[in-house]
Order: structure tokens, then sequence, then C-alpha cells
């Protein structure tokens, strides 16, 4: 702990304060896994618990392997060819994120089905006898493809910018040592890239891990649904917090295993001079190759989806109105806005800290903080109302002076779904400040320091403007998580405020298809809207 | 003595081997001190020390009296009124040269700073280049910009880290000769590191050698050739300081 912590104070105490409260409801899990289990938990255990762990498992690592392909090879190929299209494709391939996996879900799925638009131009045009069973999408495979084509981007985007802010002499020595393409990519840029492919893999598998929508719809046993299955369903909050218990188990094996994996390395720049890739021009079949490689994933993950949305809504359109909906938009970016600049705000003062501190225990204090977006939404809001609840009690005789005769204030409102998300995507955030704050390390703060100017003053006059890149694309990812999620808003949500996932996820589940296609069109829309704004900013500024 | 370090001791986190043993120097106002030494050698880390981006685990160092670390106290390296030129030189990337220059006299006022930021410049010979980007230097620019950038605030101190390692041999030549002549004209105090023994004899009032964190040797340059000479050792062999052999 020794080096600079001598250097910590104000900065030291709100990290810790905000690590604590982010932290704290992973302890509900823990206590409840001191009560003594029931029968339903001892049934579960027995008959039903390994399928569940099997099915997780397969979803997770074949997610992650099929995520880390396509997302470093197109982030490769970016980064170092010139090719037709390609600053296009640069952009548009962050565009799938925009896309919650359960729209994608129910919208493959009504792609692929009987009366599909496959099947049914199939049959009609074409007269073909077809095997249902050859289009059934909703298996295990399925949701593999589902939360690869939709989650490849995390892997994408920070392997991209990695690649593209390496020092070129790395790259062209390797080049000059007589290695080919091929063997610079695996010998040299995987290796390099290690870190960033780490970083953005772990953040698909947690969200895979997370997700409730697309196995919910799918009909695919994982830890999720149980959790949900056995509070809603049983009613056994007990059990589903022992479940979710043996998930953290699982999220914290990962994170080990990240940890091992990023070593004890510190990747900051071995120089602070960088000297951007200069792009190498493709030509013939390998360029036509590379960008038709790029649309066709653009394709899957984006424009076919999105066509057929379009399609589903022109359908349906005037089937609800539009005040309605304009209502719904409104929620959804005041909640995602608001939270991700908040998450913004508490991960640059906790990255902060991070970096300034050494010695493994404190190192580890910020990795706390990641756990909440382990945690399955549904966890999440039990804690979230259980300390809102005792906040409001512990103020009651407060709202008694200013005249109110509640003594539920703060846990009916607003704040409640927000600390939530606050909780629960604070890892996202964090992961894109963190990576800035390596990437600039800590001579530009130094030399700051030496100039006369303190910690405060170096963060916002160095610290601040140096990380812009990292501070907008934390602020983007955050943004269109919020805008997509599901379990959390549903349950925590205040009476009659409805935003465009919620309502989207009531008409998909009712099968409602088409219906559910005008709000999720609106999701999509202002998710891919948020990107193309976040690019063009992105862009200015490297200029 | 203007600056006064003694038994200075620095182990780096999870290593056994002190990076810095004993470490004991006194400078008078005004000279210029190389810190000699093989990479590893702990040569550099008594420059962070004395900035205050590391913490001591034993010692004492003051500058004209007023304690900057010892057991009880420990002065912020913003408040030390010390200089840095680093080995890489860490220039603001999204700053200006002239800004550069001007971080550090943000309490000044603003006629005050702009005279200042005037007699760096013209110091180090960069008047045109106000409104450059670094990116947009040489490397020896860049230096001259780091240097002034150090300077400006008037620091009692200047530390310079490794300053001729990014430049090539040609520019070193230049650069040493330049520098010399800066330091002498602001006359200011300063201790600098380097591995290369001419970097030492041509721009050192004092040389001080390290090796492995202790001293083994402080005096002119003159008294490091008397050294070698009595012990018949005119150079150091190739196995032990494989780096003073390039000189």
């Amino acid at each position: 702990m020794q080096r600079r912590l001598a250097n910590v104070n104000v900065w030291t105490v709100a990290a810790i304060a905000i690590i604590a409260a982010l932290f704290l409801p992973n302890l509900t899990i823990v206590t409840g896994l001191l009560t003594p289990s029931n029968e339903n938990w001892e049934h579960m255990k027995e008959f039903v618990l390994w399928s569940f762990v099997k099915n997780s498992v397969i979803l997770v690592v074949a997610t992650a392997v099929s995520t880390i392909i396509i997302g470093l090879s197109l982030a490769w190929l970016i980064a170092q060819y010139q090719f037709p299209f390609r600053r296009f494709l640069k952009w548009a391939l962050i565009l799938p994120l925009s896309i919650p996996p359960f729209i994608g879900a129910y919208t493959y799925h009504g792609i692929v089905n009987y009366t599909g638009v496959i099947q049914t131009t199939l049959r009609e045009h074409f007269g073909m006898a077809l095997n249902p069973a050859h289009f059934d999408i909703m298996n295990l495979p399925g949701a593999i493809f589902i939360y690869t084509i939709f989650l490849f981007p995390y892997v994408y985007t920070i392997s991209q910018v990695f690649l593209s802010q390496q020092s070129a002499s790395l790259i062209e020595s390797t080049r000059l040592l007589g290695k080919g393409a091929w063997r610079t990519f695996f010998q040299v840029v995987v290796p390099i890239s290690r870190i960033s492919i780490i970083a953005g893999a772990s953040l698909v598998v947690l969200e895979v891990l997370n997700d409730y929508g697309v196995v919910k719809y799918y009909g695919i046993q994982t830890f999720t649904t149980a959790i949900f299955q056995t509070w809603f369903g049983l009613g056994d909050l007990e059990t589903s917090i022992k479940l979710a218990a043996s998930l953290m188990g699982f999220v914290i094996v990962i994170l080990l295993i990240e940890k091992i994996l990023r070593g004890r390395r510190q990747y900051s720049y071995s120089s602070t001079k960088v000297r951007p890739l200069p792009l190498i021009q493709l030509t013939g079949w390998k360029a036509f190759a590379a960008a038709g490689y790029g649309f066709a994933i653009l394709g899957l993950g984006f424009f076919i989806p999105v066509a057929q949305l379009i399609d589903w809504t022109i359908l349906t359109f005037g089937t609800i109105p539009l005040d309605d909906f304009m209502a719904y938009m409104r929620n959804s970016i005041f909640v995602a806005g608001f939270s991700a600049a908040a998450i913004i705000i508490f991960a640059l003062i906790v990255g902060n800290f991070a970096r300034l501190v050494q010695g493994r225990l404190a190192k580890l204090l910020p990795k706390l903080t990641v756990l909440g977006y382990s945690i399955p939404g549904a966890v999440i809001a039990v804690a979230v109302v259980t300390a809102f609840v005792a906040l409001d009690e512990f103020l009651a005789p407060l709202y008694r002076m200013a005249g109110m005769n509640t003594t539920l204030v703060l846990s009916v409102s607003i704040l409640l779904l927000i600390t939530a998300y606050i909780i629960r995507f604070f890892a996202i955030g964090f992961s894109s400040i963190e990576t800035g704050y390596d990437k600039i390390g800590t001579d530009f703060q130094d030399a700051s320091r030496l100039l006369g100017a303190g910690l405060t003053r170096t963060f916002f006059k160095v610290d601040m403007p140096l990380m812009k890149g990292a501070i907008i694309s934390g602020f983007i990812l955050v943004f269109i998580d919020v805008l997509k999620e599901i379990p959390l808003t549903l349950i925590l949500r205040p009476f009659n405020f409805d935003t465009l996932s919620t309502k989207a996820f009531q008409y998909a589940s009712d099968e409602k298809i088409m219906e559910a296609s005008q709000a999720s069109l609106l999701i999509v829309g202002i998710s891919a809207l948020a990107i193309v704004i976040f690019y063009k900013f992105l862009e200015k500024e490297m200029d | 003595m203007f600056v006064s370090i003694e038994n200075l001791s620095f182990s780096y986190p999870n290593t056994r081997v002190p990076a810095l043993d004993n470490f004991s120097l006194q400078i008078e106002k005004g000279e210029v001190i190389s810190i000699l030494g093989r990479s590893g050698s702990g040569k550099s880390t008594v420059l962070r020390l004395l900035a205050g981006l590391e913490k001591p685990s034993n010692g004492k160092i003051a500058i004209q009296d007023q304690v900057l670390v010892d057991d009880r106290n420990f002065v912020q390296p913003e408040k030390r009124g010390i200089g840095m030129v680093f080995q890489d030189y860490a220039l603001f990337p999204h700053l200006t040269v002239a800004d550069n220059i001007l971080f550090g006299l943000f309490r000044l006022k603003k006629a005050a700073k702009q005279k200042r930021l005037q007699e760096v410049l013209e110091l180090v010979e960069l008047q045109g280049y106000a409104k450059r980007y670094p990116h947009q230097l040489s490397g020896g620019q860049q230096q001259r910009v780091a240097i002034a950038r150090a300077l400006a605030p008037n620091p009692y101190l200047l530390l310079l880290d490794e300053p001729f390692s990014n430049l090539d041999a040609e520019l070193q030549e230049k650069i040493r000769k330049e520098l010399r002549d800066i330091l002498k004209k602001a006359n200011i105090t300063s201790i600098f590191v380097t591995h290369d023994e001419k970097d030492a004899h041509i721009l050192a009032d004092r040389i001080v050698k390290i090796r492995n964190g202790r001293t083994n040797f402080i005096g002119r340059p003159c008294d490091l050739l008397d050294v070698y000479r009595n012990e018949k050792q005119s150079i150091p062999s190739v196995s032990e300081d494989k780096e003073l052999l390039y000189t």
C-alpha cells in the first residue's frame, strides 16, 4: 500500500464510500446462504441444479469464444487494413449493440418460424416441402447465435480502440522481421490485445449470465430463469437467493480467471509518444472479402432484424397511441441518461483511487464493484428495496416534520430504480474508465503534480481531457444498457411508469410480437442514434 | 547545504532487495549533479524520491533546511517546488507548447504569466513555437519544451531523468552543450541521472555513481578518472558495466 497512499485524500474517502454502497447488496446474498436450506433447495440440488450449471456453462463458453473470434478479427481488419466501406463499417459494427438480445431473439424467431418470411418464401415461391424442425431456433445453439451476433461489439469496440492506438512500431517491427499477416495476427496482435480481449469477453460473459429475456423466451433453463421461477413461481425467495449465491460463485471464478490472465502486468504505454498505425491497402478479392465479411456480420446483427421490425411496425402502425410512446421514450431517455452520468462520475472517482493505491488488498477493492454486474437484476431489486425501506424508516421523523403523512418516500420514488441501475451497470462504465486510466498511465499525472497542481486540479486539467474518449464511450455503453434493461425496470419502476423496454417485453411475452416491434424499434433507434453521435464526436476528437 | 539527503532507503513492494540503500548526498546551490549508473541501479529512484512520487522507507530529504520527507513528514509533490524533466518528457498532448509551459504558472497574474512564458521560451530558444502542439515538434524541441515547462515556476531544484536517451547520437552532442548553457544561464541547482559517462563528464560539477542501490563514488569528474587509474581498470569490465563501454 506504500507507493502513493500518502498522496491520497478526499479521493480515498469518496472512492471507498462509493465502493461500499455498490457492494452492500452483495451481502444480502451472503446472509441468504446462512439460512438453513429448505426442501425446494434440496430438491433442486438433487435433480435440476446440474442442468442449470451445464446450460449456463455451455452458453457462456460458446458465446465467449465466438464473440472473441468475430470481435477480434473485425477489430484487426479495421485497425490494420484499408478496404471499401472501412470507415462506414468501423462505427456501424457497433450497431448490433443497439438491439437488446431479447428483441433479437423474438425477431429471429419470427423470421425463421413457420409463418416467418424464410419458410413462407421457400414454400410459396419455390414450392419446397420443408421440415420445420430444421428451422427451429429456440434451442441452445439458437441462443448462442443470438448472444454472439448482438454482443460481439463488446469485444470489437474495446479491441479496435486498443489496436488503433497501438504503437505502430510494434506491429511494423514484426512485419519487418518477416512475419506474414497471419503470423503477425496470432503471434503479436492476439497476445498484446489480451487485456482488451479479456475485458470485452468478460462483459459478454456477464451479460449472458445475467440475461433473462432470451433464455426465458427460448425456454432454456439457466441460473437466471431458475431464480425467477423459484422467486415468483414458488414464492421461495430463500432458495432463489441460494441460487443467486451459486451464480455469484460462478462469476467470482470467472473474475479470478480474468485476474490471472491479466497477470501482474501494468499495461500503460512504454512511451508517451504514440504513432498511429498506418493502414495497409487491400486490393482485389481480399478487399472484397474483407468488406463482405464485415457486411455479413452487420447484416445478421443489425440490418436483417431491423428490416423485420420495420416491416412489423408498418403492419401494426396506429394500433398504439403515439402520445403514449412519446412518454415511454422520455422516461427511457431520462433514466438512462441520469444513471449513465452518475455511473461515469463514480467510475472516475473509483478508477482514480484504483490507480493511486498500490497493494493487493487496495487493488482488490474496486473489483468488488464489478460484482454488481454479476448479480441478477431480480436479486439487486430485493436488496435495493430492503435498503430503501430501511432508509425511509430512518428518515420518517424528518418526513413528519415536513408535514408529510406517509413514511414511504424514497422507496416509491424513481431514485429506487436509478440506484438499482447504478449498482447493476457500474461495471460497464468502470471498465471503460479503467481502460482509459491504464492508457494514459501515471506519467502525465506525475508531471502535473510536479508543476504544482494538486490531485483535484490534475484530475480536471489533465486526466479528464485525456480521458474524453473513455468517458464518452463509457457513457454510451451504460446508456444503451439501461435502455434495454428488463427485470429491474419491471420490478422497481414507480406506479404507472413505463419505459420502452418494459412495453416491448410485455407485448412480446404476450406473443404480440408485431405490437412489440414498435417499442423495440424505438429502443433500437435511440440506441443506434446514440452510437452515431458517439462515433462522430470521437472522430472529431481524434483529428 | 542547499539540498540535503540523508540515509535514504527504498524498496519496491513485493521485493526483498532494496532499490536504494542508505543513500546520502549534500548539494550546494547552483551545482549540477550527475547520478551515474546502469539501468536498475536505483538511480531513477533517487529522483522519484526527491520529487515525492515515492515515499522512502527510511531517511530524510531537506531543501534549505525545510524538511520534505522524514519519519514524520511527507510534503506532497505539488508543494515541493521541484521541477522534473521526464525521460519521455510527458508533455500534455492536448495542450500547446505555451499551455504546457503555463500549466505550472496558474497562481500568477495574467501579465506575469505571459512575461514568464516569454522568458523561458527565449531561454530554450523556441519563441516561434508557442502555438504548436507537442506532436508537431522534433524530439530535441520536445525536450526543450519539457525543460522550459519544468523551469517556468522557478523550482528550487531541477531533476532530469535520462535527458539524452530519447535523442539520436548526433543530436545528443548538440543538446548536451545546449543543456549545459541553459542550466548555467538559469543558474539552477540540478540533478540528472544517466547511464552515459560522457554526459556526466561534460555536464556535471560532481558525479555520484550508484550500483545496486548503493553509492560507490562521489566526486568531481576528474576524480572519477583518478579512481579508475588507481584501480588500474581504465574502463570497467564488460560484464559489469556494459553500458559504460559504449561511451
